[in-house]
């Protein structure tokens, strides 16, 4: 029977270390669901006293998020997103596999839908044989159909990449849902559908695509803007304002991304330009989208979303910024934000309000 | 070393809980939520940040007041079954292992900061509260909460005086025994004291506070902590100089001593350390050196200023090389953190880690710190020492893969002879960490029968029926 890699959970020395990092254990404070809880789990596994239909094991590979918090705070190395992804694969395989999971699985495998569904909502196409050592965008299977207008701003601000909807899925959704292999093939296939640099807009799928095809292949959109600015090749004059005062801006990191892209500082310093940026204590923590966690346990992607909530009302701000198009559905829909005055946006928008009001100033 | 721990009584309370009546008591005192039982529930409570020892538990138990903490050990008292507080569980002594089995009682739900109280400069938490909880908490009111251990971001403060726990400030301020004011306590029979209170000067009884810190929850379930602040210093700064050995910045602790300093922080890495640290947390160090000694203080500007020209002299004249002064307090806390997360970075040398924590009298660290690198070339053992040169601790570690019996067999031969040697000093087998239940055989080698006896007797009037933490201190 298939095991979880025992190099992947020989380096894990029990410290204890990601706890304090750790979503579901800071709501719980019950060592089953920490990640050195879960590692153990795994290990019991391993060694024959659980079986992959045990309700804790299952319950526990479900309960994770997979936000992959505690990999930056391991000071052993520990990489519990590959873990993770091997779990999952054990105990939702077969017969054990959510439906909801099924359904998802097989809804992002259909390209021609998705590629119908974006063109209905009018998602932007360009350049049908584009130069060599062209960026290409990821157009994102969820993106598309919920965020069209992200590629339409693209296409607008940065004509020199390449947009194609002949694109599949990257299969972050495979490798985070229990089926790693189908995960890999799909990026593998995705790089040979788009030969070049791939801008991505979403941090979930930027990290996955990372991770499979090389990071030099793969360039998330704020690390790109960043890029852009510091080459010269594009400049933001003046930053937002809100009646006449300059927007109050905070962001939620997209966790794959930080944890691991490490790209966390690239964001900041673009909405440093855009605005006043607030860096909240919680930006770091997950929002409890967490993929397809927010379909998967409503109640507890809420609880977790829950104790960021606070601190993002009392810090009185006008735009909330996402880089995921995950989290950016997760903190829309959020009750008590959507009776506040805060906006969430998509890093991609709050970029073309501060670059439209400078060419509307330039027009006068 | 792994206790065999299967006698009579063990199998007495063994039948006890094969009796479902225990789960069902226990549920009915705290809910049935919070009473895990089954075999793959309780799994992932059998071990600490203590290799090579575990023990399952037969129930954990996650209470949320004093009341349910007293109901569960009465109950357990009168059934006979142990008792096991547990925190985090980051000790490294297998302090938290339930080596006998029974109830481990983790106290993480009891994570509530009561009290911090600017006026009498002083705070009231629950177990629960993480070491760092408590200390961002009194610095938001300019308050410090000196002890400081590597591992505070997890570290619970029930953990910490039960292990009277050390850190990187020992030196200049004292060790969690030095703070704690008062504590409510659960004792083995179930009663409820409240010892100290909240003053400095009390001399009310025999001194059970100072007695319970660091008793490794063998006399009694700590349930809350009074403990002192002090104000929190203007600046601080921090710097490292590098050394061809350990001997060399040895000699450099000293000599920073001689010159009538008490810093703040004196603490070393050996080049294991060092390489193990930068590639984890990628700091620019230098790769090359022998060792590394990270020194700093704390209070006035000017004053530290000349503390750290000081210091700077110091090493300077023994051989020190490459000092750095950080300039800013994100490369001061990156050095400091470089010394806390050292030993989970050294798993990056091999799967086990099998960690000391002896001390030595100052004068003879330079003298330690060779013999211990005899001792490693005698067993032929990846042996990576850190430590907190300024009060003599140190944490030799020895790396090894524990699913090669000689390899094991080498290592523990070495953490013996190691032990030996720190005695042989005037030394203390653990400094900080707690004895466990992995030092508890070398503990009469140190403080003798008559104290060991003394211990037991001790024990006998917290714990009568002797269900806490079995197979520890005085047990």
């Amino acid at each position: 029977m298939k095991k979880i890699s025992p190099q992947l959970l020989s380096p894990c020395i029990s410290c204890g270390y990601c706890l304090s990092a750790c979503p579901t254990y800071q709501l719980t404070k019950d060592e089953r669901s920490s990640p050195r809880g879960r590692i153990s789990l795994m290990k019991e596994f391993n060694a024959g006293s659980i079986d992959a239909t045990n309700e804790l094991f299952v319950e526990q590979s479900s309960f994770c998020l997979g936000c992959r918090a505690c990999e930056p705070v391991c000071p052993a190395g520990v990489q519990y997103g590959a873990l993770l992804e091997e779990w999952r694969e054990v105990t939702w395989s077969g017969k054990n596999l959510p439906l909801r999971i099924r359904g998802l699985r097989i809804a992002v495998t259909m390209t021609p839908i998705i590629r119908a569904l974006g063109r209905i909502r009018r998602v932007k196409q360009n350049k049908p044989n584009p130069p060599l050592g062209s960026d290409f965008l990821m157009l994102g299977c969820v993106e598309r159909v919920l965020y069209p207008q992200l590629s339409r701003v693209i296409a607008k601000r940065f004509p020199s990449i390449v947009i194609n909807d002949d694109q599949g899925c990257c299969g972050a959704l495979h490798s985070h849902n229990g089926a790693p292999t189908k995960g890999h093939e799909m990026a593998l296939s995705l790089g040979q559908d788009l030969p070049g640099r791939i801008v991505s807009t979403a941090g979930g799928c930027a990290a996955h695509l990372s991770a499979e095809i090389g990071r030099e292949k793969v360039i998330e959109f704020s690390e790109f803007v960043l890029e852009k600015i510091l080459a010269g090749e594009l400049t933001i004059e003046r930053p937002v304002y809100i009646e006449g005062k300059i927007a109050r801006i905070g962001l939620q990191d997209s966790c794959h991304l930080r944890n691991g892209m490490a790209v966390f500082q690239q964001p900041r310093e673009i909405l440093s330009r855009l605005g006043t940026f607030i860096d909240l204590k919680s930006s770091k923590d997950c929002c409890g989208a967490a993929g397809t966690y927010a379909i998967m346990r409503p109640h507890d992607s809420a609880a977790v979303l829950s104790k960021k909530l606070v601190e993002i009302e009392a810090a009185d701000l006008d735009f909330l910024v996402t880089l995921n198009p995950g989290c950016q559905r997760q903190l829309e829909h959020a009750p008590n934000l959507r009776k506040s005055t805060v906006r969430v946006l998509h890093i991609v928008e709050l970029l073309e309000l501060a670059l439209s009001t400078q060419t509307l100033e330039d027009s006068h | 070393m792994r206790n065999i721990g299967s006698n009579i009584a063990h199998r007495i309370w063994k039948w006890w809980f094969n009796n479902r009546t225990v789960i069902e008591t226990l549920k009915r005192i705290v809910g049935a939520e919070y009473v895990l039982s089954s075999s793959d529930d309780v799994a992932v409570y059998k071990h600490d940040a203590t290799p090579l020892f575990s023990g399952t538990p037969d129930a954990v138990v996650l209470p949320r007041t004093t009341f349910e903490i007293q109901e569960v050990v009465k109950y357990a008292a009168e059934a006979g079954i142990p008792v096991i507080a547990r925190g985090s569980g980051s000790s490294l002594s297998a302090g938290t292992v339930p080596i006998h089995g029974g109830i481990v009682l983790s106290l993480t739900r009891m994570d509530q900061i009561k009290e911090i109280n600017p006026a009498e400069m002083l705070a009231v938490v629950e177990p629960g509260v993480t070491t760092a909880e408590l200390a961002s908490a009194a610095v938001k009111l300019g308050l410090l909460y000196p002890p400081d251990p590597g591992s505070k971001i997890i570290s619970t403060m029930g953990g910490n005086v039960a292990t009277s726990a050390g850190g990187l400030r020992g030196l200049k301020y004292g060790v969690t025994r030095n703070y704690v004011l008062g504590l409510e306590v659960v004792l083995g029979t179930g009663e409820v004291i409240r010892t100290g209170g909240r003053l400095w000067k009390d001399v009310a009884g025999y001194d059970l506070t100072r007695l319970l810190t660091g008793s490794e929850g063998t006399l009694g379930i700590i349930t809350e902590i009074t403990v002192a602040l002090v104000p929190n210093s203007a600046q601080s700064l921090n710097g490292i100089a590098y050394f061809a050995s350990l001997k060399e910045a040895s000699l450099a602790v000293n000599q920073i001593i001689a010159t009538g300093l008490l810093p703040a922080t004196l603490e070393f890495l050996d080049q294991k350390c060092i390489i193990a640290v930068d590639e984890y947390a990628n700091l620019n160090l230098d790769r090359s050196a022998g060792a590394l000694l990270l020194f700093g203080d704390d209070g006035e500007l000017d004053i530290v200023k000349k503390h750290m020209e000081l210091m700077e002299k110091a090493c300077l004249e023994t051989g020190g090389f490459g000092i750095e002064i950080a300039t800013d307090i994100t490369r001061s806390e990156q050095l400091l953190e470089a010394r806390r997360c050292s030993l989970p970075a050294l798993s990056r040398l091999a799967p086990t880690l099998l960690l000391e924590d002896v001390g030595v009298p100052r004068p003879y660290l330079a003298e330690m710190v060779e013999k211990i690198n005899l001792v490693a070339d005698k067993y032929q053992v990846i042996c990576a020492t850190f430590g907190h040169a300024g009060d003599g601790n140190l944490h030799p570690t020895i790396a090894f893969d524990e699913s090669d019996p000689d390899a094991r067999t080498r290592a523990l031969a070495a953490f013996d002879e190691i032990f030996s040697l720190a005695i042989s000093f005037g030394g203390s087998i653990s400094g900080e960490h707690g004895v466990g239940a992995a030092k508890l055989p070398w503990l009469k080698d140190q403080i003798g029968a008559e104290q060991v006896a003394l211990l037991k007797r001790i024990k006998f009037a917290f714990d009568p029926k002797g269900i806490l933490n079995p197979g520890k201190l005085g047990s």
